[in-house]
């Protein structure tokens, strides 16, 4: 910058007041303060306060108490809630996480090789990535249907072997969710790790061939290591997308059979929004929040510090 | 002799896996689409016609003419298009003074702005709906758009701080000294050399609009009002197993645009990605 050349040619007093003005950040930045101040901020610090109501969506009525809290934190349906949000984050985020390395290497390998394909495999899991959520639900519930129409069922038809109750068996419709939400999930992991590969220092492979490293252990010893913090952050990112995620489940299975796919975001949506109980919903809400960071810090506390890398 | 044999197994591993991985990607929309052209007899015949006897386009005709379709559908472009506008014009400022300005705090509230990327919608919807209502914002387009900006930004500004990272600081100096003030700077230079940038985002918040569902739901009523994810949520309640092949197409219909979208632009969108997000 050169302060000196901006005071010769000195303009008139509207000039030097915009350039004062437009030389303090505030004003850059006050637009995205406002908007995180009025649509984020406000409203997350509402859910606190409502948390401790007795508040409903109907009815202006509110008296402030502990109730919701032990209300909703007792509730018999909740440690079924949990175990199904645990399967269904959990899964998502292993299968995601180790899906995603393996295109991402398969693709970065073939691009060196010039495989055929490489760029329509990569694009095509991109694709299931930018489906809406209530299409992805559309679509998997099609596929898993046990209508006469459902892809898979009649595939094991075709093939004479016993059909599965993908949707209707309690036992197997939270592994149906999570394979749709693998689906849908697993290109943003791979898009991260496609990134962190290509930026590990080629050296570090022929120092490893020169050892007499095979593939293998090329992947375990160099690779690995290298990608460690790509993975954390990219575990953070899937696991808070994956804690939020309800709409793909709401046309897939709308929580059922039972309660057995009712994870926890549709599960806030279902009190507040079907039962209008504002205040358990605020209370579970927070409850989400905690896991979402409670989960990020325990991955961010495994980052490498700045002074190993 | 044996890391020939080896690079050609694991030439074939690759094929092999990469085939799986296609089916696994692609075949479930290539399903949707076998099950958009149907006629109503070959619905019940299953993956045994994924490629029917007589496709048809009759569904599509019928999606687009019997219902609010081409309503959702405008609704849903209108929503998620001011929704891309308004989040430039929000994060656009912001991101360069990220990059250009020291000032106290800034690493802690770029941190702070991830932070709010965290929060589900749901958790501010609860509130958003009771202030809306009192407002009575509730069934205005505003109030979506205006959500829909604050659930963008966050990201938008840490990929566009990226990208003005990636213009030479020399050309603001240059462009000082010759009079420019820091406004006409960014106006004039920042601008039009953040072009790339400046489209990937748009084009993400567009697509994250177009699949928006929660926010709508809520804060619509009337069914003129609704974009597409909420049309086709409701169209599937209204559908029975007979007239899958109905919401196959309406579903095909609300999920082309987004990829239209995104494989017209992938080259510029994954590059913002990959140097902003991540790395960032």
């Amino acid at each position: 910058m050169s302060p000196i050349a901006i005071e010769v040619d000195s303009p008139p007093q509207s000039r030097s007041f915009m350039r004062r003005f437009a030389g303090a950040p505030l004003p850059w930045i006050m637009p995205v303060i406002v908007v995180i101040g009025i649509f984020y901020l406000y409203p997350v610090i509402d859910v606190f306060r409502l948390s401790f109501t007795n508040a409903t969506l109907i009815g202006d009525n509110q008296d402030y108490t502990l109730g919701s809290i032990t209300n909703a934190l007792s509730s018999p349906q909740l440690p079924d809630i949990l175990w199904a949000t645990l399967i269904f984050v959990g899964g998502s985020v292993i299968g995601q996480q180790i899906l995603g390395i393996a295109v991402a290497v398969v693709v970065i390998r073939g691009e060196k090789r010039g495989l055929f394909g490489t760029t329509i495999l990569r694009t095509t899991a991109l694709v299931a990535w930018v489906v809406p959520g209530i299409a992805g639900g559309i679509i998997w519930q099609m596929l898993f249907s046990e209508a006469p129409y459902g892809a898979l069922n009649s595939i094991l038809r075709l093939m004479h072997m016993p059909v599965v109750a993908w949707l209707s068996d309690p036992a197997i419709a939270p592994w149906s969710t999570l394979i749709s939400n693998i689906w849908r999930g697993t290109a943003f992991s791979m898009v991260v790790m496609y990134a962190a590969l290509k930026s590990i220092d080629p050296s570090l492979y022929e120092a490893a061939e020169v050892d007499g490293a095979t593939a293998s252990q090329q992947f375990f010893f160099v690779t690995l290591p290298q990608l460690r913090a790509a993975i954390l952050v990219n575990m953070i990112l899937i696991t808070i997308q994956t804690v939020n995620t309800f709409d793909a489940i709401i046309t897939l299975t709308g929580g059922g059979p039972g309660r057995a796919t009712e994870v926890i975001s549709l599960y806030v949506f279902n009190i507040v929004f079907r039962n209008y109980d504002l205040s358990g919903g605020s209370v579970l809400s927070v409850l989400m929040l905690i896991i979402s960071l409670g989960l990020a810090f325990v991955y961010a506390s495994f980052l490498p510090k700045e002074e190993e890398q | 002799m044996s890391g020939r044999t080896g690079t050609r197994l694991g030439d074939a591993m690759s094929y092999l896996f990469m085939l799986i991985m296609f089916v696994f990607f692609a075949g479930p929309l290539t399903y949707l689409l076998s099950m958009a052209m149907r006629d109503k007899r070959e619905i019940y015949r299953g993956a045994a016609r994924y490629i029917p006897n007589n496709p048809t386009i009759d569904n599509f005709i019928t999606v687009l003419n019997n219902s609010y379709f081409p309503i959702y559908l405008w609704n849903g472009l209108k929503l998620a298009a001011l929704s891309g506008l308004g989040v430039l014009i929000v994060a656009l400022p912001a991101a360069y003074a990220f990059s250009r300005f020291q000032f106290r705090g800034k690493g802690l509230s770029m941190m702070g702005l991830l932070l709010f990327q965290m929060i589900s919608p749901l958790v501010i919807m609860v509130p958003l709906y009771r202030y809306m209502n009192r407002l009575g914002l509730l069934d205005t387009h505003f109030a979506v758009v205006m959500v829909y900006i604050a659930l963008g930004v966050p990201l938008a500004t840490w990929l566009l701080k990226s990208t003005v990272d990636g213009i030479p600081r020399s050309l603001d100096e240059a462009a000082m000294i010759d009079g420019c003030n820091r406004f006409s700077v960014f106006w004039r230079i920042v601008l039009p050399l953040s072009a790339p940038g400046i489209a990937s985002v748009f084009i993400i918040t567009v697509i994250a609009g177009w699949s928006q569902f929660l926010v709508p739901f809520l804060l619509l009523t009337k069914n003129d009002l609704m974009p597409i994810g909420v049309g086709i949520f409701n169209f599937r309640g209204m559908q029975t197993d007979s007239s899958i092949q109905l919401l196959a197409a309406a579903c095909l219909i609300a999920v082309v645009p987004a990829i239209v979208a995104f494989l017209s632009l992938q080259r510029l969108i994954l590059g913002a990605m990959t140097s902003g997000a991540v790395k960032g």
